[in-house]
C-alpha cells in the first residue's frame, strides 16, 4: 500500500477532483442500489429472502454514509452530498437508474451492480488512502454475504425455467456494460488515479470483474458483456453515462417529505 | 421452491456455549448461511452455525421441536 494521507497534501487537483469523483461515484451507486434492495424487501421469494434484503438495503446505506463522510478530508460537508444536489447531480451508475423488475433483475443487481462496486472498493482498498482502509475491511466483510446470496439465487434461476433463466440473461446483459465502465471508465481521471496508485488500472478492474462474472454466465451460456464504449454519452464530471435517477428515488434518498417536518 | 429448515446456533465469545436462536427455511444450504447471517444479526456474533434439521436425530423423545426431521411448514400442513 501506498499509505496516501487523509487529504492527499501536495497532490495536484486533477488527483484531487478524479479522487473525488470516484468517492462519491461509490457512495451514490451504494446509496441508490440500498433503495433498489430495499423495493423488494416485500415481494421477495421467501420471507427470509426478504430480510436478506432487507439487511442489505442497511448495508448499502451504511457504505454509503461512510463514504459520503470520506468526502469531509476535502472540506466536502457530507450532509450537503447527501441531501441538497438534484437527480442530475447523482453519479450513481445507470444500471440502477431503473427499478429492479423483479428477483431476477434484483440477483442480476447483487451479482452485476454489486459485485462490480465490491472490486472498486478492492481497488481502494489497495490504494491505500489511509481515512478508508479501516472502512472498507468491514464494507467487504458485509459484501461477502451479498455476494453469497447472489452468487446462491444466480444458480437457481440459472437452473430454472427457461423464463427464469431469460430473464437474468437479459438483466445481465441490460446492467453488465454500465457497472463496468462506471467502475473501471479508463478514462483520463481513472488514469490520473491509477498512475498514482490510488486504485488499480482499468484493465485490472475489468478483468477482476470478468473473473466473477464468467462461471456464472457460464450457466446461462452467454458471454461476459464488455463494457459500454466510451462513446458520446460519458459524462466525465459525474464518471457514468448520461440520464439520472428518477428524482422520486432521489427524494427518497435524500429523505426531503419526512425531512421537511423536521429540519429547518 | 421446495424449502428445507434450518436450525441456527450462535454465541457471542470464543468461551461461551452455542445456543440455539431460531430457525429459518431455505432452498440450499448456501442461502441457509446467507439468511441465518441475516435474519440473527442482533448480536455481533462470534460464531454462528447452521443445520439442517433433517441431520438432527432426537435421542430420548420424538415429540421435541428438532424432531420433525427438516419437513417445512408447509409440508407439515402449517403445524410447526
Amino acid at each position: 500500500m501506498s499509505g496516501f494521507q487523509a487529504g492527499l497534501p501536495g497532490a495536484s487537483e486533477e488527483l484531487i477532483a478524479a479522487f473525488r469523483r470516484l468517492l462519491v461515484s461509490l457512495a451514490d451507486s451504494k446509496r441508490v442500489l440500498g433503495i433498489r434492495y430495499s423495493d423488494w424487501l416485500l415481494g421477495a421469494p421467501s420471507l427470509e429472502a426478504g430480510i436478506a434484503a432487507s439487511s442489505m438495503a442497511q448495508d448499502e446505506w451504511g457504505h454509503a454514509r461512510l463514504l459520503y463522510a470520506t468526502l469531509k478530508d476535502f472540506g466536502v460537508d457530507p450532509a450537503t452530498l447527501e441531501h441538497d444536489r438534484s437527480a442530475a447531480e447523482y453519479a450513481s451508475v445507470e444500471a440502477l437508474d431503473a427499478p429492479f423488475e423483479d428477483w431476477a433483475a434484483f440477483i442480476a443487481g447483487v451479482v452485476v451492480v454489486d459485485g462490480a462496486l465490491t472490486v472498486a472498493l478492492e481497488g481502494l482498498l489497495e490504494g491505500g488512502y489511509e481515512s478508508v482502509d479501516g472502512r472498507i475491511g468491514k464494507m467487504l466483510g458485509e459484501e461477502e454475504f451479498h455476494h453469497s446470496l447472489g452468487d446462491a439465487w444466480f444458480r437457481r434461476l440459472a437452473g430454472g425455467s427457461p423464463e427464469a433463466q431469460e430473464r437474468l440473461r437479459t438483466a445481465v446483459r441490460a446492467m453488465a456494460p454500465p457497472a463496468i465502465r462506471a467502475v473501471a471508465p479508463g478514462d483520463e481521471a481513472h488514469r490520473t488515479l491509477s498512475d498514482s496508485g490510488l486504485t488499480l488500472p482499468a484493465e485490472q478492474l475489468r478483468k477482476r470483474i470478468r473473473d466473477r462474472l464468467e462461471p456464472l454466465c457460464r450457466l446461462l451460456e452467454m458471454e461476459v458483456p464488455e463494457a459500454t464504449a466510451a462513446t458520446g454519452d460519458w459524462d466525465s464530471t459525474r464518471g457514468r453515462g448520461a440520464g439520472a435517477p428518477a428524482e422520486d428515488v432521489v427524494e427518497r434518498a435524500r429523505g426531503d417529505r419526512n425531512r421537511a417536518l423536521f429540519v429547518e | 421452491m421446495e424449502e428445507k429448515i434450518y436450525d441456527v446456533f450462535a454465541r457471542k465469545s470464543r468461551g461461551e456455549a452455542l445456543s440455539h436462536i431460531g430457525y429459518l427455511e431455505a432452498p440450499d444450504d448456501a442461502l441457509a448461511r446467507v439468511y441465518a447471517w441475516k435474519t440473527y444479526d442482533e448480536e455481533n456474533w462470534f460464531e454462528m452455525c447452521v443445520v439442517p434439521r433433517s441431520a438432527i436425530l432426537p435421542v430420548n423423545r420424538d415429540d421435541g421441536p428438532f424432531s420433525l426431521g427438516g419437513r417445512s411448514k408447509a409440508q407439515m400442513g402449517g403445524r410447526r
